[in-house]
């Protein structure tokens, strides 16, 4: 098949992923903002696409190791070819597109390791995959980043409701953590752009490495820097707004205090990570926060069924993207018709997905319905005070009666 | 196989005790100031305390983001 083509419809595919990666990952900086009322969907969606623009911008270090070493490439290993890289950015994008229908929170990264695992079997057998790698880098990372971060979110959440604990009567006025959280937000945003931006820049630069029209070792070409900037911008703007819901009401109801708490546990997981070498997956460490601030909060149920379907979500990333992957890559080998069956295929099922989602529209205006606006809702009653109203209701229940049956009279 | 348990507990504590900090400065702002609105003694006092620690929080999150942006911490911090 003619290398042009095929690299000009990686580039395309790839920067459809990173489109899907954005509005993936709207949620794990606005979910919670969006589901305090702290700032107003169309706002939170803004400003997470500026951030993330930006911070493509403003990093390109994770773009230079963006295979991690999963994939055993150079001189002892497997050549990629840019047919492998399609397969398995199909087999990611097609994953993606899945789960955000399902409204399910889940790494983006994981289905592009899994998409490009599943095509690299297919090309060169099960030996090019590195398990010890895998393993430390992609499973144990999974099981550690909710475990980190919903401890945070759940030992900052007690405390803050703690300090701001005042004597009876007194207005704790917690609503004052909804200007914190737009703060806290926007760094899980930031960091969110100088990471996600630069694996669609990686796979991108490594198909133009491979197909030669690169010098190896050197860096993205500012063209696919600025694509893929906007690519993922556009896609967090256009907000996944299914998955918005899931994080922001159907794990937990999020009250300011510990919304914010979940921020700064995810921001600071996230960097913690990016930063000390043991790389966690943001759409992870973000869900593991919402939980923890739940558990954290009296008051706050969990809804474990959906924290199960996320987990299960989780665990079916990576073979099912990589099932997909191969799957491809089998066709792929056909060659220039099975270039041809696996994009008219791959299209066809994105379509399907999208005609399904419309049959329940998912927007900006109905994403979290009860959104939370007054301050003083979020005042929890003491049991003495709980006791005294209903004593009050129930005298003015008979009351009411009384008059009812005098009037009968 | 080896699995880097150092670099995993480091990871967690870092994430922990950075959360923590941020969390507790926000907190003491946020009832600082409503104590400085509703009783009235040490008005003053209570507000300068509040912003302190809203000061606090703002400082952790610019060494954020200078750990964000990699040409920021290469010249501030020399990593």
């Amino acid at each position: 098949m003619d290398l042009t083509l095929i690299v000009v419809l990686v580039i395309a595919l790839a920067l459809f992923f990173d489109f899907t990666n954005g509005f993936h990952d709207t949620a794990n900086a606005m979910a919670t903002p969006i589901a305090t009322g702290a700032i107003t969907p169309k706002k939170a969606v803004l400003l997470a696409a500026v951030l993330n623009l930006v911070g493509a911008f403003l990093s390109t270090e994770v773009a230079r190791t963006i295979s991690g070493g999963i994939i055993k490439e150079g001189d002892s290993g497997v050549l990629i070819s840019p047919e492998m890289i399609y397969a398995g950015l199909m087999g990611a994008v097609l994953w993606n597109v899945l789960t955000w229908l399902l409204g399910l929170p889940s790494s983006s990264s994981h289905a592009l390791f899994g998409g490009l695992i599943g095509a690299a079997i297919v090309g060169a057998g099960f030996g090019a995959i590195d398990g010890g790698v895998l393993m430390s880098k992609v499973l144990l990372p999974a099981l550690c980043a909710p475990l980190i971060a919903g401890v945070s979110a759940y030992m900052c959440t007690k405390m803050a409701y703690a300090i701001t604990k005042r004597q009876a009567g007194a207005s704790p006025k917690r609503g004052g953590f909804r200007y914190g959280q737009i703060f806290s937000s926007s760094l899980v945003a930031l960091a969110h752009g100088t990471n996600d931006a630069q694996k669609t820049m990686g796979v991108i630069t490594l198909t133009l490495v491979a197909a030669g029209m690169q010098e190896a070792g050197t860096g993205p070409h500012f063209w696919v820097i600025a694509t893929c900037a906007f690519a993922i911008a556009l896609g967090t703007y256009t907000g996944g707004w299914r998955i918005i819901r899931t994080m922001g009401s159907g794990l937990t109801d999020v009250k300011p205090a510990q919304g914010f708490s979940a921020e700064v546990s995810t921001a600071s997981a996230i960097l913690a990570s990016s930063h000390l070498g043991f790389a966690l997956s943001t759409t992870q460490v973000a869900s593991g926060s919402v939980i923890g601030s739940g558990l954290g909060r009296k008051g706050a149920a969990v809804r474990w069924g959906t924290a199960g379907r996320i987990g299960l979500g989780w665990l079916f990333t990576l073979p099912a993207a990589a099932v997909v992957g191969a799957v491809a890559a089998l066709v792929m080998r056909l060659g220039a018709s099975g270039t041809v069956i696996v994009s008219v295929l791959g299209v066809g099922i994105l379509l399907l997905f999208w005609i399904l989602s419309r049959r329940e529209v998912v927007g900006h205006d109905n994403a979290i319905s009860d959104i939370d606006t007054s301050g003083s809702a979020v005042k929890i009653r003491s049991k003495k005070e709980r006791r005294k109203l209903a004593r009050a209701a129930e005298a003015a229940a008979k009351a009411k009666k009384k008059a009812e049956l005098g009037g009968k009279k | 196989m080896s699995i880097d348990w150092g670099a995993f507990l480091i990871v967690a504590i870092t994430t922990w005790i950075s959360a923590l900090l941020i969390v507790c400065a926000y907190s003491f702002g946020v009832r600082l100031l409503a104590v400085a609105r509703d009783e009235h003694r040490h008005e003053q006092l209570n507000r300068a305390g509040a912003f302190a620690s809203f000061g606090v929080c703002g400082l952790i999150v610019l060494f954020g983001i200078v750990l964000i942006v990699p040409v920021l911490s290469r010249n501030i911090l020399g990593i």
